[in-house]
């Protein structure tokens, strides 16, 4: 397990505790010996691709579950005793659930408002959400992102202090995702922890302040976006490859070890500025034009690719 | 209070979903409906009474207590059965669970709903019994089909949410409710006079849950005298109902079913 080096401060500024979590499901270790804290205010992402435990492990964390073995804390309650009063301090926005289409989008929230002690208002809700033109629309007649839009709504409502939300952006199109991370940023200024469980690399890239990413439920690695890339560490560096191009004498010159990949040389770099200096220092004494040449840094893709063991 | 005023919330949002829906108003209201114009259409012309435990009962009243009777158990039993195997379904009990609603405000909201749309089907059915075939209830009758009908939704509701565990999917729930109801009818004079029936069969029936309220409604609606109250169907009813509750509450789950 690769930890950023998270310092511990005091236990009451975490509103999720989790310690040697661990779920079966009759020989399948769905979760196995998973640690993290989430800290007041911020988003966490909880990371894997399908399969990997997150849905379990949010799950667990929101009483639906019971773990093996392990010790969980939700606001300082284990989440299987969490009564009337803790839920009405935490919104869910669940991996799926219908609403009946019959009634209309404000129906619904207006019932959800009712449970909590401290609800917004409907309209409120429906603003932060981007529905507030689809008040009297019937949910049957929404579209999947509109009524995924519900399902936070809902989440929401009771103005809760911690949100779980489970791969919420599932069915967006982009300017929808764009419109729903600036609402979660809005929540997080306004005080809400959040956890939020995705497959979506840019989305956890964008959002979270810390990230663990599950792989056959363990956790492999967890930090910030920034310190995570950084473990990927390399830089590479890139252009087409055409005829009668001398790659040898390229890694020779500029010493990077040059590889052809069908129609693209690729090399990752160490020390990265002195190497491409050399490398276009060379280049353009010898008159040689680089096509479709690119230096990239790691993204989150690839540090996941890199520690789930797979590719994409 | 609060459990009180979230039930009712709860089950003016079931009303609201009813009135929007042609299936439930189709099924609930308009199919006992028809049946009462065509069965006393096919009969009524026949028989001028029919036998029930010794009394003779008017043809339109026979079919008038029987009708509603299992128009109030198609509703109660065949709505909780498919409202709630639908909603765990959908994941939207599970949703509910995960908010501070009180467990109970979700059951509660739906018998107080299927109490209302069944004191509705019984209004509209004594007065298309009134209107369209002149049949005059005795004063008593109001107080004991009111009684009756408590009874009835009470008890059918607690037998469909009894079965919920055992029925996993709507498709399942929407088929099998309906097949139960008109199977119990057969056998407990709701479309039949009794009397077609062997014996052997109307004692059988006589311990179903729905015979005892059938011919109960039959006697409050056409018999002068007394409260028209009988004790029978509270008896027969309410052990259905108890073991019923007793079963659905040790059973109950608020998870989506896997298939």
């Amino acid at each position: 397990m690769l930890d950023m080096g998270h310092v511990a401060e005091d236990s009451m500024t975490y509103v999720i505790e989790v310690a040697g979590l661990t779920k079966r499901f009759g020989s399948l270790i769905a979760v196995s010996d998973v640690s993290f804290n989430v800290e007041h205010g911020e988003i966490f992402g909880l990371l894997g691709k399908n399969g990997a435990g997150k849905t379990t492990t949010v799950e667990i964390l929101e009483g639906y579950q019971s773990p093996d073995e392990g010790r969980v804390q939700v606001l300082g309650v284990d989440p299987k005793k969490g009564g009337g009063a803790w839920k009405d301090r935490i919104g869910l926005v669940l991996q799926d659930s219908d609403f009946d289409p019959s009634h209309t989008v404000s129906e619904t929230v207006k019932l959800f408002a009712g449970f909590f002690s401290n609800p917004k208002s409907v309209a409120e809700t429906l603003a932060l959400v981007g529905l507030t033109d689809k008040a009297g629309t019937r949910i049957g007649r929404l579209s999947g992102g509109q009524r995924r839009r519900v399902d936070v709504a809902l989440g929401i409502v009771g103005s809760p202090e911690l949100l779980f939300l489970d791969e919420p952006t599932t069915g967006f199109d982009p300017s929808a995702r764009r419109e729903f991370w600036t609402m979660l940023e809005g929540l997080r200024s306004a005080g809400t922890s959040i956890l939020l469980t995705t497959h979506y690399m840019e989305e956890a890239q964008h959002l979270c302040d810390r990230i663990a990413i599950l792989s056959a439920g363990r956790i492999v690695a967890e930090g910030t976006s920034t310190s995570l890339i950084a473990l990927a560490g390399t830089t590479t560096v890139r252009f087409d490859f055409v005829e009668g191009l001398d790659v040898a004498a390229l890694s020779r010159e500029a010493g990077i070890d040059f590889k052809i990949q069908g129609e693209v040389v690729c090399a990752t770099l160490g020390a990265t500025q002195s190497e491409l200096l050399r490398l276009l220092a060379h280049v353009e004494r010898e008159g040689i034009e680089l096509g479709g040449f690119e230096v990239v840094r790691p993204t989150l893709d690839d540090v996941f690719l890199d520690v789930t063991g797979d590719e994409a | 209070m609060r459990f009180i005023r979230l039930s009712l919330r709860q089950a003016e949002y079931n009303l609201v979903a009813y009135t929007r829906s042609a299936r439930t108003v189709i099924f609930g209201v308009l199919m006992p409906v028809g049946f009462l114009a065509l069965f006393n259409s096919v009969f009524g012309g026949k028989f001028k009474t029919i036998p029930v435990d010794g009394h003779n009962i008017p043809t339109i009243a026979f079919y008038t207590g029987g009708l509603t009777t299992y128009g109030v158990m198609l509703g109660s039993f065949t709505g909780i059965l498919v409202a709630i195997v639908g909603a765990r379904e959908a994941g939207w009990l599970k949703r509910f669970r995960g908010t501070p609603m009180p467990p109970g405000v979700f059951l509660a909201g739906e018998i107080l709903y299927l109490f209302v749309t069944s004191l509705g089907l019984i209004i509209v059915m004594l007065a298309v019994s009134h209107f369209g075939y002149h049949l005059s209830l005795p004063a008593h009758a109001y107080l004991a089909v009111f009684c009756y009908t408590v009874l009835g939704v009470f008890a059918f509701s607690a037998m469909g949410l009894a079965l919920t565990r055992l029925i996993t999917t709507s498709e399942m729930a929407g088929s099998v409710g309906p097949f139960t109801v008109v199977i119990l009818s057969f056998v407990s004079g709701v479309f039949l006079a009794p009397n077609l029936l062997p014996q052997w069969l109307l004692t059988f029936s006589s311990y179903l849950p729905l015979e005892p309220i059938v011919s109960a409604m039959q006697h409050a609606i056409a018999l002068p005298g007394g409260s028209g109250l009988q004790v029978r169907p509270f008896i027969v009813l309410g052990i259905w109902g108890a073991v019923s509750f007793v079963i659905a509450q040790m059973n109950f789950t608020w998870e989506p079913q896997r298939r």
